[in-house]
């Protein structure tokens, strides 16, 4: 008798679920016969699979065989390019290997240490890939964080429009918000009530991200909330103005505090609290 | 080489041969080498595999339209007399590799894409999505031809315990 929560089991079983759900399994199987069975088979399964099936190495001529054809390959490879043009060709090879009926990489790039550089053939190849993989890794170092820390403030613009999320201290006056942060963030940042201009304050926030507190003052504009996030500026460059899952972010600094807000109101709107929040800051500061 | 024993296997098991095997392999990795993608892979194993795959369907098919027929596959002994002769006793080692040659029997008989799922999840590691990508297809169909492949290999192993004079543990 199989139960309709199988596959889920299954996905458990095979670490493919996050903690929530796991936690949410674990409560089902406790109950269900039929699911408490299925794991013990899974198990004893793998664990059959793992004892008794062939795992061979590859043959020892095999790997020289290919070594031999792949330093063939190199040297030809580096005879053929230039430095520069090879880094401008990359993108045509990998185009022309995929029609070869090579298949796309899987995921997003994560890791940078590829087989490819690997020391095996960095020396066949002289300089040419690891330049390459140099640059990439320069890349991939400089834009993963800004992406990251892009994702981090819009998700937790996105998390703070849910019922309840938005303030954890309410109040239109800034003498009440500001010293709440003394409190519950690791920063102190500017904090106004913009009303005249249009900007109301609305409250402010605590929101975890970064590893550290940041301070999170709300602000209302017509119908729109925007929130701007204070946090102690690291090394990090920040991005540039930027449209994320359609909400606008723009980030700035100021001192040794950074400060991005985000919101779904235009961007002449988001741009003029910037300007009069970073006028005040800068004035604060001196 | 990184990840090139877990392509060996992988080509074993879907030619059956360890001679088309490493040709497939050899293969594999010249193509792989001409990517300029295998720099930018987040997952070179699974990646790796995917070209595995391919290059034995291109061997097959070159192989029919030369109307070439394989011979049907032996049993290889080579790993069980390896088993054999490093295992301190000999009832022991005669025992473990009976239940090797089962397995094996077993796993043959499965059809070739429940087979290669399993070989996928349980022996290489890959995650659903990095199998989904080997196999090009959807994660959902990954998730019940898993299913299924180990129930079939659970129902034949019962059934051959049944049968046969060694009960399986």
């Amino acid at each position: 008798m199989q139960c309709a929560e199988s596959l889920r089991i299954q996905a458990y079983f095979d670490g493919e679920v996050d903690a929530i759900s796991a936690a949410d399994i674990e409560r089902h199987a406790e109950h269900c016969p039929a699911c408490r069975a299925l794991l013990g088979d899974l198990a004893q399964t793998r664990a059959r699979l793992r004892r008794d099936l062939d795992y061979p190495q590859a043959p020892q001529a095999l790997r020289e065989r290919i070594a031999r054809t792949l330093d063939t390959e190199a040297a030809a490879d580096a005879s053929r390019a230039g430095d520069a043009s090879r880094v401008a060709d990359a993108s045509r090879v990998a185009g022309t290997a995929r029609a070869a009926g090579a298949p796309r990489p899987v995921g997003p790039p994560r890791a940078l240490s590829s087989w490819r550089t690997r020391p095996f053939w960095q020396g066949v190849l002289g300089g040419a890939v690891s330049a390459l993989a140099a640059g990439l890794a320069f890349m991939l170092l400089f834009t993963a964080p800004r992406d990251a820390l892009l994702d981090e403030v819009v998700a937790a613009h996105v998390r703070s429009l849910m019922p309840e999320h938005l303030t954890d201290v309410v109040s239109t006056d800034r003498h009440t918000v500001k010293p709440w942060f003394a409190g519950h963030a690791d920063v102190s940042p500017v904090v106004a009530d913009f009303a005249p201009e249009g900007y109301r304050l609305v409250g402010g926030r605590a929101d975890y991200f970064g590893h550290q507190r940041a301070a999170v003052v709300v602000y209302e504009h017509g119908a729109h909330v925007i929130n701007v996030f204070a946090w102690v500026a690291g090394g990090e460059r920040l991005p540039d103005l930027t449209t994320r899952s359609g909400y606008h972010v723009a980030f700035w600094r100021v001192g040794n505090l950074q400060y991005a807000a985000v919101t779904d109101a235009g961007w002449d709107e988001l741009l003029r609290l910037v300007r009069l929040l970073r006028d005040l800051g800068e004035s604060d500061a001196r | 080489m990184p990840h090139l024993d877990a392509a060996y296997r992988f080509a074993r098991w879907l030619s059956h041969s360890s001679d088309e095997a490493q040709d497939i392999v050899q293969e594999a990795f010249l193509r792989a080498f001409r990517s300029f993608d295998a720099l930018r892979s987040a997952d070179a194993k699974a990646w790796l595999l995917a070209i595995v795959r391919n290059c034995h369907a291109t061997a097959r098919q070159q192989e029919q339209r030369r109307g070439f027929v394989p011979l049907p596959e032996e049993p290889d002994a080579q790993f069980g007399a390896e088993t054999l002769a490093a295992a301190p006793d000999p009832e022991s080692a005669s025992a473990a590799l009976d239940d090797k040659r089962a397995l094996d029997r077993l796993m043959a008989a499965l059809p070739a894409e429940h087979r290669e799922v399993l070989l996928l999840r349980e022996m290489e590691d890959l995650s659903y999505g990095e199998i989904a990508a080997v196999t090009q297809v959807p994660i959902g169909t990954v998730m019940s031809r898993l299913a299924r492949a180990r129930a079939a290999l659970k129902v034949k192993w019962l059934e051959e315990a049944k049968g046969g004079p060694r009960a399986v543990r």
